[in-house]
């Protein structure tokens, strides 16, 4: 069994592997990942939108399953493997999706993109020729603020095609 | 960050579970994904002194026992969206794992169990679960305690699971050749759902009814059961027949639900057609 004792603004030592390093980071045992993320790691990719599961801000990806990380607690990741939108480049080199993001200007703020980016590559990962509706759906538990939705879903559609064109070639 | 100072359990079996939960029941909660509680406990609505979290208790398993699925209370919807026993055998629960409203995120995080032991009206599962015929299966202290039908869902936001229990599995008989109709009405696909209506049904090979279930959540604090076999049953199932039983459930709706989403005589209001196209769905099915 694991856990924490109770005292108030005790840190604990949270161990992880963030962006394929593996790191361990002194947090205070109330943190929700994603402040554990930010605040212990340094790792300011996963934004703190609502705290209450909504807009998908806090988005990464733990143990293989893209998750709203402000509805984890931090100290039961404790040994996970965890992936955000910084991690996601392999060699410098951009993902298909976040590529796509950048042509189609698909981000004002880009307080949603953890969200998108990861909503976007589950969907790609399953489905190489979405629908717009396929699309629509699959981006439905994230919410953008500066209501760029069209070009959202456009970049997302952009990206299916070069990951097919791509697939195609090799 | 959480304001006050709480233990964190993660125990290794239910036992284990049912352990820390029956020592200080009041002052505990216990999280299935943590999509619920987790944020009420962030913003300060519930400051339990101990969180029992079931993530590694292994009760996320779905087995086929005897025509009966069981469905352990830790599965997430995704687990149940991917299961060739749940797709197989309970389309309808599939189906709803499907619709449900977050995204990927809630889909691979939120539970069941979580979603049954919460027992939100307007949540998708406590109406799914009662429309298929579920049993729910605690476990206490003093042993194992099973719980069916109507009982399941006692008021808003309370299930027959009690403080000093823990909800370890569902026991879902399979569907089997029952058509099903799943509808829901919300705002869009980010919101959550306004009204809902799950729908089974029996028939011979003539097409004749022989059993039929209709319940409706979100619609009243717990989910409401809608005796339509008086209209159904013995007959086959055609619009006039479906269209003269939908017209039945704003009767069985006593004390309607009312949230910031839509006021009681809306979701009044809007009873006869969410529950008739539930049943369109199923008449329109193929048979399988």
């Amino acid at each position: 069994m694991t856990g924490t004792e109770p005292v108030e603004g005790t840190t604990i030592r949270l161990n992880l592997t963030v962006d394929g390093q593996d790191r361990s980071a002194a947090v205070d045992s109330r943190s929700l990942l994603v402040e554990a993320l930010r605040d212990g790691f340094g790792v300011t990719a996963p934004k703190v939108g609502c705290a209450t599961g909504d807009c998908g801000a806090c988005t990464s990806r733990v143990d293989g399953l893209i998750t709203k990380t402000c509805m984890r607690l931090a100290v039961s990741a404790e040994g996970s493997q965890v992936v955000t939108t910084q991690g996601l480049a392999e060699d410098g080199e951009l993902s298909f999706v976040q590529e796509a993001f950048w042509s189609e200007q698909a981000f004002q703020c880009g307080y949603c993109l953890p969200g998108m980016i990861f909503a976007a590559t589950e969907l790609l990962a399953r489905d190489p020729d979405p629908t717009d509706d396929d699309i629509r759906w699959a981006l439905s538990g994230n919410l953008c603020r500066c209501t760029g939705y069209e070009a959202i879903v456009a970049a997302v559609r952009t990206a299916a095609a070069r990951q097919r064109e791509h697939l195609q070639r090799d | 960050m959480i304001g006050h100072p709480f233990t964190y359990r993660s125990p290794e079996s239910a036992a284990e579970a049912v352990e820390l939960v029956s020592a200080a029941p009041a002052r505990t909660r216990v999280l299935g994904g943590g999509t619920w509680v987790v944020p009420e406990c962030n913003r300060g609505e519930s400051a339990p002194d101990l969180l029992v979290d079931l993530r590694r208790a292994g009760l996320d398993r779905i087995e086929l026992v005897d025509d009966v699925v069981h469905v352990g209370a830790t599965t997430t919807y995704t687990a149940l969206m991917s299961s060739a026993i749940v797709l197989g055998h309970l389309p309808m629960l599939a189906a709803m794992a499907r619709g449900i409203t977050g995204g990927a995120q809630v889909q691979s995080q939120g539970t069941i169990g979580g979603s049954v032991v919460a027992a939100r009206p307007q949540s998708d599962a406590p109406a799914v679960v009662a429309a298929l015929g579920a049993t729910l299966v605690m476990a206490g202290s003093q042993g194992e305690r099973r719980v069916s039908g109507e009982a399941m869902f006692e008021a808003a936001s309370r299930s027959c699971v009690r403080p000093d229990e823990i909800l370890t599995r569902l026991e879902i008989p399979v569907q089997g050749a029952a058509r099903w109709g799943y509808y829901k009405l919300k705002r869009s696909a980010s919101s959550w759902p306004i009204a809902t209506a799950a729908f089974v049904v029996d028939q011979h090979g003539s097409g004749s009814v022989t059993d039929a279930r209709l319940v409706l959540g979100g619609v009243s604090g717990t989910p409401v059961h809608v005796d339509v076999r008086s209209v159904l049953v013995g007959g086959p199932l055609e619009p006039g027949r479906v269209d003269e039983a939908a017209r039945l459930v704003a009767a069985s709706v006593h004390s309607p639900w009312e949230d910031e989403l839509a006021p009681g005589s809306y979701r009044l209001a809007v009873t006869h057609p969410v529950a008739r196209r539930a049943m369109e769905m199923a008449m329109q099915q193929e048979d399988s």
